[in-house]
């Protein structure tokens, strides 16, 4: 199970590693048995060719019976960590470093026949030596010689060393390269992953690059046309929306104006046809203001070619705005500089209205209306002293037939559920981010963010139901 | 007054309904269904304003509103899709002084007819001029260095308010409700369109004005009498 949770980069990163281990431990074993081997042959034929001769002369000085078998011993003798040993029927003769018989492995002695010596390597007194036995041919007895072997000791213990250093090192070449293929393997990827989130978070336009590569080329074009399939689906749906408040259009302008001219007449009436007329006409009222925002909100979701940008100050646009909106004045607060933003005029005008329409319809109406700039950043603030927001409603509120705590209410002054979404999908348009917050002091603020030309921010406060009784503030950020 | 109105509308049942509220609130309607037919209607019958709606069968309505100004500057309103779309830019392009979106409301309609129908600006003086320009306020009629201008009433009327403010600023809210009778919602394309309509007509380089000048975020004025 936690193999399933390693990365796939952890885990290519060990498999190249453990691979080259295997693989370069075989090759360094072979190496140093085959090293080693021969060296060792080597030793042992030219320690045979030395041990016969001295033998010879050994045997030569025996059959003569001479007195001077020791001093032909340590002339024989190649060096101090030489020794050499004659077992004769009188006992043992011993030259060069002192070494015991005993010291002699078993067995050695038994092993050597005329013309096959024997051999043995084993450590004499610290000292590793090649032990080369043979008998005689004169008398009894054996020459034994034992070879020093301190200087192939060496050379096998760097040997070694060299060999286990490489192992390793390339272990870790290997993780490394992994590491490195497994990167390069999975960049695409992140590209993947960015434009997926892109298109979760809206951008219907998102896709990937073509793919050079054979093995991620099908993996892309199916990614895209999967979002192609997406986007039309999308796009088919929206149009929908706005092709049903198109058709309806005809016919509600038959009924409204129609519903005009018995209006006209209203007091011709009797009161049941009074009653049933002004129900009519809340009714068509709103169905209108509906098939309007739908009509709206149809517009949003069109592809914006940015055609209907300008530099428009917003400072003359929320006056106007307000001066226009036909709900008691709230109190203007504009930074004095111009607010220039590169805008939708008929879009700004659009969310201010429904900002300050939504305050009037469940706030109140606003008190506050304020806009300055910040960081390269205008933020419009529109703050009504209702009951503020519920934390937990204020992202909702944005949402298209979402009326908070209105939900459900129907009556001649209950909005059609779009104000908000019309405002969000707006200020969405313009790179902008609108949020509902508490007031302080009470009531809900609504501010857009939005940015300034290429990064500014405008921002309005909304009026907005919060948490505590009669002191929140809803904002609106775009 | 009785107005007198054409209506060109295909939709028969929003035709008789529009009819029956206009003639409600004081007008007299003459309904067309179509651009050819309206077209061949104002020969004989004498008219106050039209109103088209811009989705015809046959002729388009774009085109029947571009052979209403060649005719000459008989008010017209179209009737549009949407108040942000294309259209509404294309109508006031081809000569529209003014334009209602469906669903619409026939008092508002009255009351759009009734403003377009207005005569110009209180006239405090009968002569008014911008640069080079001579504006006749009786005749209603411009002209330059002697020779007349075409313009159309409510290009006029827009020239003769920023005349009469000699030089002073006039707000966008300011023109919109003395010359369509507009709130400042929704008004944006229309005068956008009008003033480039008579920059259009009235400048030597309607790219670089001097004459209609603008004051960003606020509205216009025109250029200063020495």
């Amino acid at each position: 199970m936690n193999r399933a949770r390693l990365s796939l980069r952890f885990r290519v990163s060990a498999a190249f590693g453990l691979g080259l281990l295997v693989v370069v431990s075989v090759l360094s074993a072979a190496t140093w048995h085959l090293a080693t081997g021969y060296l060792l042959n080597q030793r042992q034929q030219s320690a045979d060719r030395h041990s016969r001769i001295n033998a010879r002369l050994v045997d030569n000085e025996v059959r003569t019976q001479t007195d001077g078998l020791g001093e032909l011993l340590s002339g024989l003798t190649s060096g101090p960590n030489s020794t050499i040993l004659v077992s004769l029927p009188g006992g043992w003769h011993t030259a060069g470093r002192p070494v015991r018989p005993e010291a002699l492995p078993s067995g050695l002695l038994s092993r050597a026949r005329p013309g096959a010596p024997a051999h043995d390597r084993f450590t004499a007194d610290g000292v590793p030596v090649l032990a080369v036995a043979q008998p005689l041919a004169t008398a009894t007895g054996f020459y034994v010689e034992l070879h020093p072997l301190l200087g192939l000791e060496r050379t096998f213990r760097n040997l070694r060393l060299i060999l286990v250093a490489g192992t390793l090192a390339c272990g870790l070449f290997g993780v490394a390269l992994g590491a490195w293929a497994a990167r390069r393997a999975l960049r695409p990827l992140a590209a993947f992953t960015e434009t997926a989130a892109r298109i979760a978070r809206g951008d219907m336009r998102a896709r990937l690059p073509e793919q050079a590569g054979p093995d991620l080329a099908p993996l892309a074009e199916t990614f895209n046309s999967t979002a192609d399939a997406l986007e039309q689906r999308v796009r088919r749906d929206a149009r929908f929306a706005a092709d049903v408040s198109h058709e309806l259009r005809s016919p509600l302008t038959t009924m409204t104006t129609v519903a005009e001219v018995l209006e006209r007449r209203r007091d011709a009436m009797p009161a049941p046809a009074q009653k049933a007329l002004q129900l009519l006409l809340a009714e068509l009222h709103r169905f209108r203001g509906m098939v309007l925002d739908l009509l709206e909100i149809a517009a949003v979701d069109q592809a914006d070619n940015g055609e209907e940008r300008e530099l428009v100050d917003l400072g003359p646009l929320v006056r106007s705005g307000v001066a226009s909106s036909p709900a008691p004045h709230p109190t203007l607060d504009l930074a004095p500089e111009p607010l220039l933003v590169a805008a939708d005029r008929r879009r700004l005008d659009r969310v201010l209205a429904n900002l300050l329409d939504n305050a009037a319809r469940y706030g109140g109406g606003a008190v506050r209306v304020a806009a300055h700039a910040r960081n390269g950043v205008v933020r419009l603030e529109v703050d009504d002293a209702g009951e503020g927001v519920p934390a937990e409603l204020r992202e909702r509120i944005f949402e298209r037939f979402s009326r908070g705590l209105h939900a459900g209410r129907r009556d001649p002054d209950s909005g059609t559920g779009l104000g908000l979404a019309i405002v969000a999908d707006h200020v969405y348009r313009h790179d902008g981010r609108v949020w509902a917050e508490a007031r302080p002091g009470g009531g809900a603020r609504s501010s857009w963010n939005s940015p300034k030309r290429a990064a500014d921010a405008v921002l309005s406060r909304l009026p907005d139901r919060a948490a505590r009784p009669g002191n929140c503030r809803c904002r609106v950020r775009s | 007054m009785t107005v007198r109105v054409l209506l060109v509308e295909d939709d028969a049942l929003i035709s008789e309904a529009l009819s029956l509220a206009l003639a409600d609130q004081g007008c007299m309607v003459t309904q067309a269904a179509c651009g050819e037919d309206a077209l061949s209607m104002l020969d004989s019958v004498s008219v106050d304003v039209v109103l088209l709606d811009l989705m015809l069968p046959g002729m388009d309505g774009l085109a029947v509103c571009r052979e209403l100004r060649v005719r000459g500057d008989l008010p017209v309103i179209v009737i549009t899709a949407r108040a942000d779309s294309q259209d509404v830019i294309a109508g006031l392009e081809a000569g529209a002084d003014d334009y209602v979106t469906k669903p619409l409301v026939a008092g508002e309609l009255a009351a759009r007819v009734r403003a377009l129908l207005r005569r110009a600006a209180p006239v405090r003086r009968c002569c008014l001029q911008v640069g080079d320009l001579l504006l006749s306020t009786h005749d209603e009629t411009v002209s330059r260095n002697g020779s007349p201008i075409r313009l159309t009433r409510t290009e006029f009327r827009l020239l003769a308010e920023l005349a009469a403010a000699e030089g002073e600023v006039v707000t966008r809210e300011q023109l919109l409700h003395r010359i369509w009778g507009r709130d400042y919602f929704g008004g944006t394309r229309l005068l956008d369109v009008h003033i480039r309509r008579l920059r259009r007509k009235v400048e030597p380089d309607p790219d670089c004005p001097h004459l209609v000048l603008t004051v960003r975020g606020i509205g216009y004025r025109a250029k200063p009498q020495q």
